[in-house]
């Protein structure tokens, strides 16, 4: 345990000092001397992001309901606390016990995006762990790490020992159960890396070697002995509804970014977006019951409090009994003071009709996400939207009393010329006329149309994964074009920073040699590089430069169909073929529709059983 | 108007929760304990509850004060007994009482009493000790700066607090170890903070405080009706 008097001493000094002390309601207490495996749940941010996670919440009580283990949570401390912890040699500890991290068994990263990655290696660092895999000794924790960017782990391949590819809840208790049988053998550390790479969605890199040809590019990647499997097959849950859902859940004292409840109702999505990579990765579509979720909503109430339900999912709309849930849920709630909060809402009439309803006459902002300017790109795109439909909703949430709307794009889509992005003006103009065309006394409240855009960032495991990104200085042309253009008083044009974007391209594309990079970053001070006041992008050039990494070859480079990509070796049941098919169709524009209306043979049947495809 | 005031005690680690949070904190429990409580009209109803004073972070408190409207009388035993089922264990409700009162607490406080223990870089006498804090209470004037923003600018204004210590006495007294106990000025009409008083008597006197050291303890709040101090339960 590490020194609480001290601790006590610094906490008034730091900014938001319950950050740091655990004890909530509903976090976990258990008695230590009876607890076999200690495993540590690090979000490599700050606090208050992730304990907005749904998936920390899951898997925390789902390990905590077995006796013999103990879930602890472990944040990045923000600077102030870290630069106090370290004039204090306070290490790093777990929430709940204020252990040091390296008297853990484990501790699990969840890699929710690229930018988060120095804050693993300063995470360690201040638990007094080596950040190399190869420097660590037996002593130590192993390190292990799951979410949504474990499905191209190469730029990890060096901090990690092992990965968990897919939905990881039933594996990564499967791996703990490994765990206490192997500690019973007395073996060492290799011994259980071998006994793990046998589990199917397990990847323990350093069991391969990689070979490359003379450009770089990879040549093949070679286990390091015969029983090691050559491609990683995700896991999914398959049948969803039957699965671990927590009744009760970590209520923070402070405010978070989501600070309500969060009701998973399906995973997956079947909307085929080529741009998205959530969309490829999460399939099949699997559902919860209506029933499922009145009861576990009723629960979670119970346990904690709140006054806010929020759904979940890629695109709540697509649920299939959202009529009746909602229904349900209302009739539930009404009497309590408890609200409803539904994001990633196709705005159509029945979604507007259900918003007017609950949002009374806080009628603030509707966000909508065409994401390009263009039908022609967003065919492109797959996007599936037209225009009509767009300026449709907008009208009807006008005349419902609306008068703030959210325009989300992303410029630097394959194919896009000027025309593309001038659409956005466009579209947005529109917008505005929409509301001036409307009789006098119909147009409420002050209208403010906000346009946004985001750099279009190729990922893994998407049509698109062969695309080369924009240039920074491509993409700072189309934001001068915008910027110059979009010149009206009711008309914001936002956008975000296509450095930062750059850096996300090279990572989330990256292979083991990026580690080395990023390895040189953390040292040079990187860290916390999703937060523009301390994303230092000069660091990072500085890095990449120091490792001999050629950004352009990650980023902007275009690739070929038979090029081997880094993360080739993982099997998401969505196959190359598909990929292939949907890019083609995306050059030539032509859609592909939503697989809730036929088959459009992704793969992920032959491969998966459990989802409703 | 149904009315509980209520007393309660803020110690261990809940002494890093700040004013907010702590409504929040009392809000969810409130529901979770199915406490009849009254909601603001309008479109973002809030419940009708109040805090007399907002304590500092980092100090423990043994006399906080509320005020509850709720939509019905319960009995008041049972008040106490549902809403510390849902508090964390180190926030307790130890009194409360239906009152009739229509001005609100906040506005009542008066007064606060702390231990405050401070801590010395040298050892020193504890005449030594008691000739300083008698020179110190002995000033017309003791002036602070106290720094306020106000629509994103800081402010700073000098004031004079010697009228807002009202008791400053040494409590008990280890080499280079002080417990103190106060009474000071709190609330609308005036109001110090404690560690201000330290950095105060740092600065006024010739003794070294490690002012990162000093722990503060809030025993009790007070009203004052007809210059007669006493407790607002």
């Amino acid at each position: 345990m590490i020194n609480k008097e001290l601790l006590e001493e610094i906490l008034p000094k730091v900014e938001k000092p319950a950050r740091y002390i655990g004890s909530e309601e509903n976090s976990i207490v258990k008695e230590i001397d009876k607890i076999e495996v200690r495993f540590g749940f690090a979000f490599p941010d700050i606090y208050e992001v992730g304990m907005s996670h749904l998936g920390l919440h899951i898997l925390y009580n789902l390990l905590n309901n077995e006796d013999s283990i103990y879930c602890e949570r472990v944040f990045a401390p923000w600077v102030d606390m870290e630069e106090k912890m370290k004039e204090n040699d306070i290490p790093l500890y777990t929430l709940e016990t204020k252990t040091p991290i390296n008297e853990l068994d484990f501790v699990g990263f969840t890699l929710q995006y690229e930018m988060s990655y120095t804050n693993i290696l300063n995470m360690l660092d201040l638990g007094n762990i080596p950040v190399l895999s190869e420097d660590r000794g037996e002593n130590d924790p192993f390190i292990i790490a799951g979410g949504p960017c474990v499905y191209n782990p190469e730029p990890l391949a060096d901090i990690v020992d092992f990965f968990v590819i897919g939905e990881g809840e039933e594996l990564t208790l499967e791996v703990l159960k490994t765990y206490k049988q192997w500690k019973k053998l007395g073996k060492d550390k290799k011994d259980f890396l071998d006994e793990v790479a046998k589990l199917e969605g397990i990847y323990v890199p350093s069991f391969y070697n990689i070979e490359y040809n003379e450009d770089n590019t990879i040549k093949g990647m070679v286990p390091k002995n015969s029983k090691y499997p050559k491609t990683i097959k995700k896991v999914i849950i398959k049948d969803l509804d039957k699965t671990y859902f927590p009744d009760k859940i970590i209520v923070p004292y402070i405010e978070t970014v989501h600070d309500r409840i969060i009701l998973e109702i399906f995973r997956g999505c079947t909307r085929g977006c080529r741009f998205c990579q959530a969309g490829m990765i999460y399939r099949p579509v699997r559902e919860r019951k209506v029933d499922t979720l009145v009861e576990l909503a009723k629960k979670l109430v119970d346990a904690t409090g709140h006054d806010e339900i929020s759904l979940s999912s890629l695109s709540t709309s697509d649920y299939s009994q959202l009529e009746e849930l909602i229904k349900r849920l209302i009739e539930e709630f009404k009497d309590k003071n408890v609200g409803l909060s539904l994001p990633s809402l196709r705005l159509d009439s029945f979604s507007l009709e259900f918003l007017d309803e609950i949002q009374d006459l806080r009628k603030s902002g509707l966000t909508f996400a065409p994401e390009a300017g263009s039908q022609r790109l967003r065919d492109v795109i797959n996007k599936g939207i037209e225009e009509k439909d767009l300026i449709d909703s907008v009208e009807e949430a006008f005349g419902l009393g609306w008068s703030g709307v959210k325009l989300y794009f992303m410029i630097g889509l394959p194919t896009e010329e000027k025309e593309d992005v001038m659409g956005i003006k466009d579209l947005a103009y529109k917008v505005k006329d929409v509301f001036f065309s409307l009789p006098r006394e119909k147009q409420k409240g002050n209208l403010q149309i906000t346009a946004s855009t985001s750099c279009f960032v190729p990922k893994p495991f998407t049509p698109f994964q062969w695309f080369p990104q924009n240039s920074i200085d491509e993409f700072y042309d189309k934001i001068r074009l915008l910027k110059g253009e979009i010149r009206d008083r009711k008309v914001k044009y936002n956008y975000h920073d296509p450095k930062l974007s750059f850096l996300e391209a090279i990572i989330a594309r990256g292979d083991r040699k990026v580690s080395k990079a990023i390895v040189e970053a953390w040292k040079s001070g990187c860290r916390f590089d999703g937060w523009a006041d301390l994303f230092d992008f000069n660091k990072w050039m500085k890095a990449f430069e120091t490792t001999g990494i050629d950004t352009d070859f990650y980023a902007t480079r275009s690739r070929s169909y038979d090029e081997v990509l880094p993360w080739d070796f993982i099997n998401t049941g969505v196959t190359k073929e598909f990929l292939i098919k949907e890019n083609e169709k995306a050059i030539k524009g032509e859609l592909t529709h939503d697989c809730r209306q036929g088959c459009t043979a992704c793969g992920i049947n032959q491969s998966f059983n459990g989802g409703v495809c | 108007m149904i009315k509980i005031r209520g007393k309660f005690t803020k110690e261990n680690e809940m002494i890093f929760i700040g004013h907010l949070d702590l409504m929040r904190l009392f809000q969810r429990c409130f529901r979770r304990a199915d406490i009849p409580v009254k909601y603001t009209e309008g479109y973002n109803p809030q419940p009708k509850l109040s805090l007399a004073t907002a304590l500092p972070l980092g100090v423990t408190s043994h006399g906080e004060y509320f005020d509850l409207e709720l939509d019905r009388q319960i009995p008041i035993e049972s008040f106490i007994e549902m809403t510390n089922k849902f508090l964390p264990k180190s926030i307790r409700i130890i009194k409360s009482q239906y009152t009739d009162d229509k001005k609100s607490i906040m506005s009542l406080i008066r007064w606060s009493s702390y231990i405050i223990k401070i801590n010395l870089e040298n050892t020193i006498d504890e005449d030594v000790l008691q000739k300083e804090l008698d020179d110190f209470l002995n000033k017309d004037e003791i002036i602070i700066t106290k720094t306020k923003k106000k629509r994103g600018k800081i402010k700073k204004r000098d004031v004079n607090i010697r009228e807002f210590i009202k008791d400053f006495d040494i409590f008990s007294f280890d080499n280079n170890s002080v417990i103190f106990k106060v009474m000071l000025k709190t609330g609308s009409t005036g109001n110090l903070k404690p560690e201000d008083l330290i950095w105060a008597f740092n600065n006024y006197s010739n003794l070294d405080i490690i002012e990162d050291k000093t722990k503060i303890q809030r025993l009790e709040l007070f009203i004052e009706e007809e210059n007669n101090i006493t407790t607002p339960i």
